[in-house]
């Protein structure tokens, strides 16, 4: 299955409502309980019943930050960030409802990460804790911590599926995924192909 | 689904899509006036920094200047530990509004994520930072000629241990990296950077490449030279 994102059609939409997005991710408090209800009804059969999707197309939700997946879910539902598989699943949901889910999955235990290609893990976690300098990429741990769990501004990315991941800094390369903060665009246009493959697998690999 | 995507990557990949930097008037404007007043410098210098709100601001400066705000060694990065909370939020508010260009760091400094108070609370954080253990010096070959030059041209506004001065936004150049420091007077006698203070100008316009290396390496190695 694939995740597949539409042309970016919004951009003054996006463009006018890019502030008031930031403004508005900080969510209800979160009743994990009934998230746990709406998981299981609409999310569990893509993010697994746990949030530990076993797809790769499909993000690992399990211990993401809980205000990077409420704006996400909030982004997607508004169309801010676009995609064609997750609006319709969201449309029927509001703003607590969409808390409650980010209060489940924070709370969730991301399952351990497998193993990846070593030499490939280590020159991304050189990357992930350097950056590069000489091209002005900073650090990944500056933004998403030494572990990779992120903090409240920005999103765990330890465990997560490769793919998702190469595919999301595609996205921000392209210009096609301009939802929440803009570093991640320059970020990824400045990493060479071998450096973002190697950073997604070192990610990947994170526990 | 990776070959798919790669050839639309390539397609894209000569667009720049972060927003780029602004471009003010500078140093190559008639009438250009150093450190004139606008807004957000204002703002931001009339808001009360707060420290540990700027720990948290901070974090987005981290990859690349480092938890210690001591940058790198080899000069890309400046150590900014310590340094003047007036001269990092004027700095900070050039590169915003483009008066000092610096494409690299631009978009780090955005307004989606850094806002006008949190200039204030990150520079009170910087400020309050103890110096690195490790500075990037020069080969210490000619620090007497360093230190003759340091005393004749740089002292009066630096100060004599580099300590810099708050009120007149002149930074503190002392526990600075070498190389940051050679490329900063390289690029100010070159009026590349064009927020430059005239009077930087006019006394590093005659300086030699040897010279400016001689007066870096012995700021590198402020305050502890002086004595």
């Amino acid at each position: 299955m694939r995740f597949r994102v539409r042309h970016f059609t919004k951009a003054a939409l996006v463009l006018g409502f890019g502030l008031a997005c930031a403004a508005s991710a900080a969510p209800g408090k979160g009743d994990a309980a009934k998230g746990a209800a709406l998981a299981a009804q609409s999310c569990s059969s893509c993010h697994g019943p746990d949030g530990n999707s076993a797809v790769a197309a499909f993000p690992k939700l399990a211990g993401q930050q809980e205000q990077y997946l409420a704006r996400e879910m909030k982004d997607f539902k508004e169309g801010r960030r676009e995609s064609e598989v997750m609006a319709p699943f969201l449309v029927s949901l509001n703003d607590q409802d969409l808390a409650d889910l980010a209060a489940f999955y924070a709370k969730q235990k991301p399952a351990a990460a497998k193993g990846g290609d070593a030499a490939l893990i280590k020159a991304g976690k050189k990357l992930y804790l350097e950056g590069n300098s000489k091209s002005g990429v900073p650090s990944c741990d500056g933004c998403h911590e030494e572990d990779g769990t992120g903090s409240k501004k920005f999103p765990r990315v330890a465990g997560q599926h490769v793919d998702y991941i190469l595919e999301q800094m595609r996205l921000y390369a392209a210009g096609k995924r301009k939802n929440g903060v803009k570093v991640m665009l320059t970020v990824a246009e400045r990493l060479t192909e071998q450096e973002t493959r190697a950073v997604s697998e070192y990610m990947a690999s994170m526990e | 689904m990776r070959r798919t995507l790669i050839p639309f990557a390539l397609l894209f990949a000569c667009h720049a899509h972060a927003a780029n930097q602004p471009r003010a008037p500078g140093i190559e404007t008639p009438g250009y006036v150093w450190n004139k007043a606008d807004p957000e410098t204002t703002k931001a210098l009339l808001h009360k920094g707060d420290a540990a709100r700027g720990k948290e601001a901070y974090r987005v400066c981290r990859g690349c200047h480092k938890q210690d705000g001591s940058g790198l060694v080899n000069g890309d990065y400046p150590q900014l530990a310590g340094q003047l909370s007036s001269v990092l939020i004027k700095q900070m508010a050039d590169m915003r509004a483009g008066r000092r260009d610096n494409s690299k760091m631009h978009p780090f400094v955005g307004m989606d994520l850094v806002l006008t108070d949190d200039l204030a609370d990150i520079a009170a954080f910087l400020n309050g930072l103890p110096p690195p253990p490790q500075i990037g010096k020069g080969d210490g070959k000619r620090l007497e000629r360093g230190k003759e030059l340091y005393k004749k041209d740089c002292a009066f506004c630096h100060g004599k241990n580099g300590e810099g001065n708050a009120k007149w936004f002149y930074p503190k150049v002392s526990q600075q990296h070498y190389r940051y420091l050679l490329r900063q007077i390289q690029e100010i006698r070159e009026q590349g950077r064009r927020n430059s203070n005239p009077d930087m100008i006019e006394a590093a316009k005659d300086y030699s490449d040897r010279d400016l290396e001689a007066v870096s390496d012995y700021m590198s190695r402020l305050p502890e030279a002086q004595e």
